[in-house]
């Protein structure tokens, strides 16, 4: 019987299947290498063998991390490296040691060290995205250790500038590295992905299309335009049904605005009237209870014979008092 | 924005200004009774790197060379008014001064070359500090003893104790620190796997001239199989792969003309 393999995911947005680089390196291999995977966004790391995600199920096996899931998926017949030669495949190997040694600490940075971003984006999203209770615990967890790596890899408080300024220096060697290497090639090892453009595309994409607050790392990947091409192709080419979700969602969410201003006449309209009945029910009360008064001209003209009247008969008796 | 602040562009800017003086110092602990497997390991690959640019220094044994480092690793120079540590800013300090290994290369092979580095440092650089710090017949039998030899008690302990506490700490930051023994031994493996496979039958990683890659290259595998520990199973692995022991006896006989006598635990 043929068990499906499954993958526990963090959400997409942005266009992306997944936000977190693990899943997305996982997802990307997995297509890359036609593997029939069955994802299920969960958002909740915490039943997991490593505490973390993403985790590979498939029967009664249950595997966290990139390189244990390949190598299960090796053992399956399933590869991306096929084409590759065995010095191409060191090459693979280096270049990801060189993401993970590089760019992996200056995206911990710009995710949960840099405190615009943490505040606005990481800590908002994870805690809408995870369940009640862990969205309390998790963005604290991950800033802490996030904080950890900067003081471990650079030995001063995570608050010094030289944290900052080392972590994006080391990164965007890395991403120029990575545009010198790919040039104008459409994959980094011909015309076929192999798992190093996994890798490479899980590292950029994120870091590509997420709305960061203090963008410098991604303005210099957004200037290495061969690498922007490189995960618009990979998205387009293998993620196409969330990427045309996301284009869907963003079209209908500015659909109601304009839908707003074609409803302008009515509108206009309907205020008048309400104006109309408001000012016209609170004159008629006002009336009623006495609040305005509003005499006629003949009534005017009796009024003031009265008083004329009045005056006289109050003149007659003081002159006769007088006499 | 991230500040430009940073001290190794400071000393790169500087220093560019002026030519390689002939008193340069190096600094790096006592050989035999002190220095540790990844300590040696540096020190070696930065003076294979002088020795390729024919750059001229004496080397300084120093017990505290270790807190006299500007970065409070060894090794580092001290190049007129500058002190400069590790490898890749002193690579970048010699580079500004227009002594350069790798100005042949294309940038193709520059990124190539700085994938590898990588590799070595994050496989083999924190092999070395797992086995040196984390496995406890060699921390025992050879750290404590090496470490603590410069100090009087009870320093010898406190330092030593400080120090793999720090080392246990980094190695869980960068994900060894769930690591068996058997992983380490299996990620050594493929690292040495790739750099032979990438090295083939050439002499040099790239043409016929070393780079700081090769230079970084013989620092680690030659450490490697030449020190002797209680656990022999690391300098195995790396003995079984014959191109790139060629290449570290090559460099040693082009650039170390009399070597300084092996780690005697």
């Amino acid at each position: 019987m043929n068990r499906p393999m499954e993958l526990d995911i963090w959400g997409g947005d942005w266009g992306l299947p997944s936000i977190d680089l693990h899943c997305l390196e996982v997802m990307a291999y997995a297509k890359f290498s036609a593997v029939p995977l069955q994802t299920h966004v969960t958002n909740n790391p915490f039943c997991t063998p490593n505490g973390s995600l993403p985790v590979f199920k498939h029967g009664k096996k249950k595997i966290n991390g990139f390189s244990e899931i390949a190598a299960y998926l090796r053992e399956k017949n399933f590869s991306a490296d096929f084409g590759l030669t065995p010095k191409q495949c060191a090459e693979s190997v280096a270049f990801s040691h060189l993401l993970s040694e590089r760019l992996h600490p200056a995206l911990q940075y710009v995710w949960w060290v840099d405190r615009k971003n943490y505040l606005e984006l990481s800590r908002p999203w994870y805690a809408k995205s995870l369940p009640f209770p862990y969205n309390y615990y998790y963005p604290g967890r991950y800033e802490r250790d996030a904080k950890k790596i900067m003081e471990t890899l650079y030995e001063v408080c995570w608050d010094d500038p030289v944290v900052e300024t080392g972590v994006h220096a080391e990164a965007e060697k890395c991403l120029t590295a990575l545009s010198i290497r790919l040039g104008e090639e459409e994959f980094f090892f011909g015309s076929h992905p192999s798992t190093l453009d996994a890798t490479v595309y899980a590292y950029l994409a994120p870091l590509l299309k997420a709305p960061f607050l203090n963008a410098a790392l991604q303005n210099h990947l957004k200037a290495c335009s061969n690498l922007v091409r490189f995960v618009v192709r990979i998205s387009q080419r293998y993620f196409a049904s969330t990427l045309q979700e996301y284009e869907a969602h963003k079209t209908s969410q500015q659909k109601p605005k304009e839908d707003s201003e074609n409803y302008f006449p009515n509108k206009r309209r309907n205020q008048f009237l309400a104006a109309l009945v408001a000012t016209v029910a609170m004159t008629g009360y006002a009336f009623s209870t006495g609040l305005i008064e509003v005499s006629s001209k003949e009534e005017v003209k009796m009024e003031d014979e009265l008083d004329e009247q009045i005056d006289e008969s109050v003149f007659d008796h003081s002159s006769n008092e007088g006499e | 924005m991230p500040s430009v602040l940073l001290t190794e562009s400071i000393s790169v800017e500087l220093g560019s200004r002026e030519p390689w003086p002939g008193d340069v110092k190096f600094f790096q602990p006592y050989l035999m009774e002190q220095i540790l497997l990844p300590d040696n390991a540096n020190c070696l690959a930065v003076q294979a790197f002088l020795k390729m640019c024919e750059l001229h220094f004496t080397i300084e044994n120093r017990w505290n060379a270790e807190y006299m480092s500007p970065s409070g690793r060894v090794p580092f120079i001290k190049c007129g008014d500058f002190l400069v540590a590790e490898l890749d800013s002193i690579v970048a300090f010699v580079g500004a001064k227009g002594i350069s290994l790798t100005a042949e290369l294309t940038g193709t092979q520059k990124a190539e070359m700085r994938a590898f580095i990588s590799l070595i440092n994050c496989v083999l650089g924190n092999a070395e500090i797992y086995v040196t710090w984390k496995d406890d017949t060699v921390f025992n039998e050879v750290t404590k003893p090496r470490y603590g030899s410069v100090f009087p008690f009870p320093l010898n302990r406190i330092l030593c104790w400080q120090k793999q506490k720090k080392n246990l700490k980094r190695l869980s930051m960068l994900g060894w620190g769930g690591k068996s023994l058997e992983e380490v031994y299996n990620d050594i493996e493929s690292c040495c796997s790739a750099l032979s496979e990438r090295l083939g039958r050439s002499l040099f990683f790239f043409g016929e001239h070393p780079t700081e890659l090769d230079a970084l290259i013989f620092g680690h595998i030659f450490t490697i199989f030449t020190t002797p520990l209680p656990n022999t199973v690391f300098a195995r692995i790396v003995r079984k792969y014959s191109n790139l022991i060629e290449l570290c006896k090559a460099i040693e006989r082009m650039y170390f003309e009399r070597r300084e006598p092996e780690l005697v635990p």
